[in-house]
């Protein structure tokens, strides 16, 4: 069950809604895409862009007007990437600020700004955790199996 | 960066939190709920949506050592909450009671059918 309106999601008072979210993730996805060094990455992984920009739209609605509308594991998706690191972070976070910063007023770019960057960061070491946990449990199978004829020779 | 369930949460188990979610981070136990710090992506919606206003950032000094340990081993033991539910019973007249920690039940919630 979703909810479309909270008095109290950090949007509200920003005057963000629907339109300019809409205008956002436009705005942002044509610069990405343009983007001779993240362009490539977003090229290779979207097939078709129409559900990813529905999907962003509904992440950003729920992220400043909380309703509830993304529901999604961002970090395991994006740890399977392994061409991505802290720079494509970083270019992906100025194209994000200079779309907010055409498309939206002052204090909503601020909100979808300041979320940007905190999710930024917690996707990073979101994806530094998990993939150090996938690289650590194929280490224990590869020492595992290593041990096996060792241990046979042992005996 | 993450955020963190704290003592307000213990025999009020509200769930508000894990409808707005947008990573369904929020395990439960069986008279709380924690969030997973690998999971959260910090974006802080959670927080007002709390009615028991139990949710702090780990920057806060509510955030204490307890419960970040609290949340994130028993994250990695309880199991994932991802629609909301009924609260407690008395939910409201627990809501702001102190010394709720004694009363924190380490095991995992019980097995129930959706409504």
């Amino acid at each position: 069950m979703s909810k479309s309106f909270d008095a109290r999601a950090p949007g509200v008072s920003a005057g963000v809604d629907d339109a300019m979210i809409g205008r956002l993730v436009d705005e942002f996805y044509g610069r990405v895409r343009r983007d001779a060094f993240i362009g490539p990455v977003f090229a290779a992984n979207v097939n078709d862009w129409e559900p990813h920009l529905s999907k962003m739209r509904d992440f950003w609605s729920s992220i400043t007007l909380m309703s509830g509308r993304y529901k999604g594991k961002p970090i395991p998706i994006h740890s399977a990437l392994p061409e991505i690191n802290e720079a494509h972070f970083s270019r992906w976070l100025d194209l994000f600020r200079e779309a907010a910063a055409k498309v939206c007023p002052p204090e909503a770019a601020a909100l979808f700004i300041d979320r940007a960057e905190r999710i930024s960061e917690s996707l990073q070491l979101g994806i530094a955790f998990h993939r150090d946990a996938t690289r650590a449990r194929a280490d224990a199978q590869s020492a595992a199996a290593d041990r096996l004829p060792a241990e046979r020779v042992a005996r | 960066m993450t955020y963190v369930v704290t003592e307000n949460c213990i025999k009020c188990k509200y769930t508000d939190c894990v409808e707005v979610c947008p990573v369904d981070c929020f395990y439960e136990g069986e008279n709380m709920l924690v969030i997973h710090p690998d999971e959260c992506i910090d974006c802080g919606v959670c927080v007002p949506e709390c009615p028991a206003n139990a949710i702090y950032s780990d920057a806060d000094p509510q955030a204490t050592e307890t419960w970040l340990s609290i949340n994130r081993r028993y994250s990695d033991l309880w199991p994932n909450i991802i629609d909301k539910k009924p609260s407690l019973p008395d939910a409201d007249g627990h809501n702001g009671r102190t010394g709720k920690l004694a009363e924190f039940i380490p095991r995992p919630a019980l097995e129930t059918v959706s409504p």
